[in-house]
């Protein structure tokens, strides 16, 4: 069965209520899509009777248990602009061009009567109050016989009994994996409760909640290999630094929150148009950071938190401690970076650097062919000599990045070097580095002798026609919101 | 050692064999760099690794329910 509801406003989304059974309920969810969603959503359609391959895991060995008799299926809503209509008799959505272009994603509704929000991909254009760029992926969406497809990240509303927030930002983080990276398999929600404990968690064990532990084990058991990183202390500046440079290499973050016993996923940032004061020392990217973006299973997707706590339920310094899922090969790790990019002002005589207090350094992890094709395709950018070195030099799969910047580079999205980093290098290495280079020098490193003797694994190169070109700032695949 | 010998000797080898355009750096530039990784940073960088490890071995303990 198809409904269709036509909007003039998200005001509007409140006449779910009169259509949806109220063991989804429709006026709780409504509610939170008034408030939530934009005014650009103009149409939805209501798919009854949707087999959810999550909340069936949960169904199967759970809610089938209880007395209390639940629906084995859920309702679909999905969400579309103005230019969308439906013809109900053909069973048929009509646009002038390509639907999925006007197509906004979905929300799964569980028949579970409280926090009934399931698995949902909702584009982060049309959430109210979401800001700046996101980690995304591509979802499929087979509605009607259309092929469809919306860019977002999973989220869903913990059950209560069968999972609480942990699990949901395991989930949620551990679905974006397996659509972003075929190296990942997918793992619902079910799966999750029984990854993070060494035994079957039946009954009321996973309601009790999760520890950290437990969720880094989560993330052990789907292949991923999880580093665990805890603030220490009010002024651990580099805790939130290593935030910010984890999610700019598009890894979403676990993220706990000790005094709320909370946790969610940190998939996004917005960076501040205006600079912070100079200071003795150089800045970092996170000095230029705004807010997060995170999914948090209480809310509805892709909500915005400040850096620092005013008047917002809690902010980006309310975290307490991290889990970043990582590939397997990222050795060095984030705060050996921290500590050696500053350091790298010391070779500033050979490479030409800016003067440390009026540098800006960012940092990040990518793999060498991403690196590779950047470079390719801003060949316009480089000294031919250099681009045929980034070509030949035998990276690792995973670099940490680190690119510094003056204010003014930092503005038009230009930087003044870049430094390439082994991450699979140790963390007593004097050199761990590829490549350094500024527009005019570079120096070049062999990762086979440098360990033995730095003057034979080193060398410099003069670099020409690049004193006056663009030097690009390396941007990942953070999606921008385009707020609709 | 002749002249040859010497240049032999002294002949990029691996991936350096392959990149042209590429000159030799004074060690003495390097020295100062050296000295501070091998006797402030790196001595940091282990040292903060552990108390990281530390840390995460008392917030694994840590318990998230709502």
């Amino acid at each position: 069965m198809y409904r269709w509801l036509a909007l003039s406003s998200s005001a509007d989304l409140i006449q779910l209520e009169a259509h949806i059974s109220s063991e989804y309920n429709p006026k709780g969810v409504a509610e939170s899509l008034c408030d939530g969603i934009s005014d650009a959503v103009k149409g939805v359609l209501i798919e009854e009777d949707y087999i959810d391959k999550d909340y069936r895991s949960t169904y199967y060995n759970f809610y089938a248990k209880k007395g209390q008799r639940y629906r084995p299926d859920c309702v679909r809503i999905h969400f579309f602009d103005e230019t969308v209509s439906f013809e109900a008799k053909m069973l048929r959505l009509s646009c002038p061009d390509r639907l999925a272009d006007h197509y906004f994603g979905y929300m799964v509704l569980r028949p579970t009567g409280v926090s009934t929000i399931g698995r949902s991909l909702v584009s982060p254009d049309v959430r109210r109050g979401a800001r700046g760029f996101i980690i995304s992926a591509d979802h499929k969406v087979h509605l009607l016989g259309y092929k469809l497809k919306v860019q977002g990240f999973p989220s869903m509303d913990q059950h209560n009994d069968i999972s609480v927030c942990a699990h949901v930002a395991c989930w949620s983080i551990l679905r974006h994996y397996s659509e972003r990276f075929s190296l990942y398999r997918e793992f619902y929600t079910y799966d999750i409760t029984l990854m993070a404990q060494e035994f079957d968690p039946g009954g009321l064990v996973p309601s009790r909640g999760l520890q950290l532990s437990h969720a880094e084990r989560v993330f052990q058991e789907a292949g991923t290999f999880p580093v665990h990183i805890t603030r220490d202390g009010p002024t651990d500046v580099s805790f939130f630094r290593q935030i910010g440079a984890y999610v700019e290499s598009c890894f979403p973050l676990f993220a706990a929150m000790y005094a709320e016993e909370h946790a969610i996923a940190v998939i996004g940032m917005e960076r501040s148009l205006a600079s912070p004061a100079s200071t003795s020392g150089p800045r970092f990217a996170w000095d230029m950071i705004d807010s997060l973006t995170v999914i948090d299973d209480n809310e509805l997707p892709y909500l915005s938190i400040p850096v620092k706590k005013g008047t917002s339920m809690y902010a980006a310094e309310d975290i307490d401690a991290f889990i970043v899922p990582l590939p397997e090969k990222v050795f060095y790790p984030a705060d050996a970076v921290e500590r050696l990019a500053p350091t790298l002002f010391m070779l500033g005589a050979l490479v030409g650097l800016p003067p440390k207090d009026e540098t800006i350094i960012r940092y990040f992890i990518t793999t060498g062919s991403t690196l590779r094709g950047f470079m390719r395709e801003r060949q316009s950018e480089f000294d031919p000599k250099l681009l045929e070195t980034v070509m030949l030099l035998p990276f690792a799969q995973f670099v940490w990045v680190v690119e510094f910047a003056t204010d003014e580079q930092w503005r038009t999205g230009q930087i003044a070097a870049r430094a390439v980093i082994d991450a699979t290098a140790s963390l007593r290495e004097v050199l761990p580095l590829w490549l350094f280079h500024s527009r005019t020098q570079a120096l070049v490193f062999d990762r086979q002798k440098v360990g033995l003797d730095l003057s034979a694994g080193m060398r410099t190169m003069t670099l020409s026609g690049m004193e006056n070109t663009a030097l690009t700032r390396m941007e990942q695949n953070l999606r921008p919101i385009r707020a609709k | 050692m002749t002249e040859e010998q010497k240049k032999a000797a002294n002949k990029d080898t691996g991936v350096f064999a392959q990149i042209d355009g590429l000159q030799p750096v004074d060690p003495a530039a390097l020295e100062q760099f050296k000295q501070t990784m091998t006797e402030k940073v790196i001595p940091e960088i282990v040292k903060v690794v552990e108390q990281r490890r530390v840390l995460a071995a008392d917030s694994r303990r840590r318990h998230l329910k709502y």
